[in-house]
């Protein structure tokens, strides 16, 4: 079943034409609800977890086309190619309990059940887009809750296995791609101002994950005492401020290095398009700079889709789907290199579906 | 801009605050904040936050349990996760402060669930239906209820 790539390709942040998209990579809002009849998570037994994947499961296949996976049925493989496409979290693939997913035909949707809390829904798109995101993400929460009680609270809102999440059960976050506040060194300050407004700023894979490639994700800490709406809108607001200073840094890089920085990025993307070995970390670091190339206006040759397509496939898992066979190291790093310079002279096999 | 306070490193943190009469505005270094104790809650995240208060225990957490989980808040405590839809209100009186702590705020003020005709099925009220059963040694009733709690997977009750 090695060959299931459906979602890798699903979960290609699809290309839309919002602004700064080579800054701002992408948009995710996940809520979390619990349904009132059934204990949560820690009180929760096998059978009870049985009973409420069964119904879950119904409800949304009796309201939405899409696919349902049966997260046992998956070979670990394709379970950390779920997680390296952001369709699940990492304490997603610790449950030891019965899980399920289900993921919208366009694959913008998914729908956790026996996470932490019941049903952790979740939208993502590229670039930023918080308003369309919620909205898609609402709209499934509203019809769910049609046929499901949801456990509610009139002081504290939607109830949540972890009081952190109480009220909206809500997290916005937005992946930032900051090269030029990471050269300048500005980055930190920054970020710090983020902390200091009650956002948290984390790497990649979100809480405990390593900075790499001059991604960070920030999201909102606080989900009790706003509305949703103004949660979101301080997200959106906070991007804005950061792109503007990530292109402010951009500017001062280029009027201050411009050879240095050109050439650091044409090289960058000379030793993708020929090396013959590659790790992951040394990708991410690659395509930061070519993220930055094409940003900048340098590089006018490769799209951002395509890059973010490398970002997505590269991955120790998603690579070895893609190629349809287990993989050691040595071997993927071998494989992830061919796969790359196929990519970027646009012979590869994974097109993109517009 | 520098430090105020130690006027050596730069000023990262703005700190205002509104006195009768007058504002006191500060740029400090981090350092210096921390110094003056202005970064304590502030730098907490609500989870390093929550893992604080819930270290604060005592022997009578143990005797308040909920009805419906029988999750103790002692338990509750050790695992920062409640076990049910039922323990906070249960709870509440005993976890009201930490809540407002971790969020800077009590009050939920956005959307609620929409109100329709969804099969509802109440444990919790079941299970005391049960209990008052049971008291009245109504086996006959108790063991229909008893039924229907096990209709729903909820057939741990004594």
């Amino acid at each position: 079943m090695l060959n299931n790539i459906k979602w890798l390709v699903l979960a290609k942040q699809s290309g839309d034409s919002s602004e700064d998209r080579e800054i701002v990579v992408s948009s995710r809002i996940r809520l979390a609800r619990n349904l009132s009849d059934f204990p949560f998570e820690i009180k929760l037994k096998s059978k009870d977890s049985e009973r409420l994947l069964e119904l879950s499961r119904s409800v949304i296949e009796g309201k939405y086309l899409g696919q349902y996976i049966d997260m046992r049925k998956l070979a670990s493989l394709e379970r950390e190619s779920l997680l390296e496409c952001h369709l699940i979290s990492p304490a997603f693939l610790k449950m030891n309990k019965p899980t399920g997913l289900y993921l919208s035909e366009d694959g913008d949707i998914s729908i956790m059940i026996n996470e932490e809390d019941h049903l952790r829904i979740q939208g993502l798109t590229g670039g930023l887009n918080l308003t369309d995101v919620s909205a898609n993400v609402f709209e499934y929460e509203e019809k769910i809750g049609e046929e499901l009680n949801y456990a509610f609270d009139e002081a504290y809102g939607f109830l949540t296995s972890c009081p952190t999440n109480l009220g909206t059960g809500l997290r916005a976050s937005v992946l930032l791609h900051l090269p030029g506040l990471v050269f300048t060194s500005e980055v930190e300050k920054v970020l710090r101002g983020a902390l200091q407004i009650g956002m948290a700023v984390r790497g990649l894979y979100g809480e405990g994950s390593e900075i790499k490639g001059s991604l960070f994700q920030i999201s909102n800490q606080h989900t009790l005492g706003l509305k949703e709406e103004e949660l979101i809108q301080t997200i959106i607001k906070l991007t804005h401020m950061i792109t503007d200073i990530e292109k402010k840094a951009r500017d001062t890089i280029f009027t201050k290095a411009k050879h240095e920085f050109e050439d650091k990025i044409f090289r960058s993307l000379a030793v993708l398009r020929s090396a013959r070995i590659m790790s992951t970390d040394e990708t991410l670091n690659l395509l930061s700079a070519l993220r930055f190339g094409i940003g900048t206006g340098t590089i006018k040759d490769v799209s951002l889709d395509v890059v973010n397509e490398i970002m997505l496939v590269a991955r120790p898992a998603n690579i070895q789907l893609y190629f349809g066979q287990i993989l050691e190291e040595h071997e993927r790093d071998i494989r992830r290199a061919e796969y790359i310079r196929e990519k970027l002279s646009g012979k590869s096999q994974i097109t993109k579906t517009k | 801009m520098l430090c105020d306070d130690c006027k050596k490193k730069p000023a990262t943190v703005d700190f205002k605050e509104v006195l009768p009469g007058k504002v006191i505005v500060l740029h400090l270094c981090e350092d210096c904040a921390h110094k003056r104790g202005l970064m304590m809650d502030r730098k907490m995240s609500p989870f390093e936050l929550l893992q604080k208060l819930l270290a604060k225990r005592s022997a009578k957490d143990e005797q308040v349990i909920c009805q419906s989980c029988y999750l103790s808040l002692a338990e509750f405590k050790r695992q920062g996760r409640f076990g049910c839809s039922h323990c906070i209100e249960q709870f509440r009186p005993h976890i009201e402060n930490l809540i407002k702590q971790i969020h800077r705020s009590n009050k939920h003020v956005g959307r609620r669930p929409k109100q329709g005709v969804r099969k509802s099925f109440n444990v919790f009220k079941l299970r005391e239906e049960l209990r008052c059963a049971l008291e009245k040694e109504a086996y006959e009733e108790a063991a229909h209820i008893r039924d229907r709690l096990k209709d729903f997977g909820a057939d741990d009750v004594e």
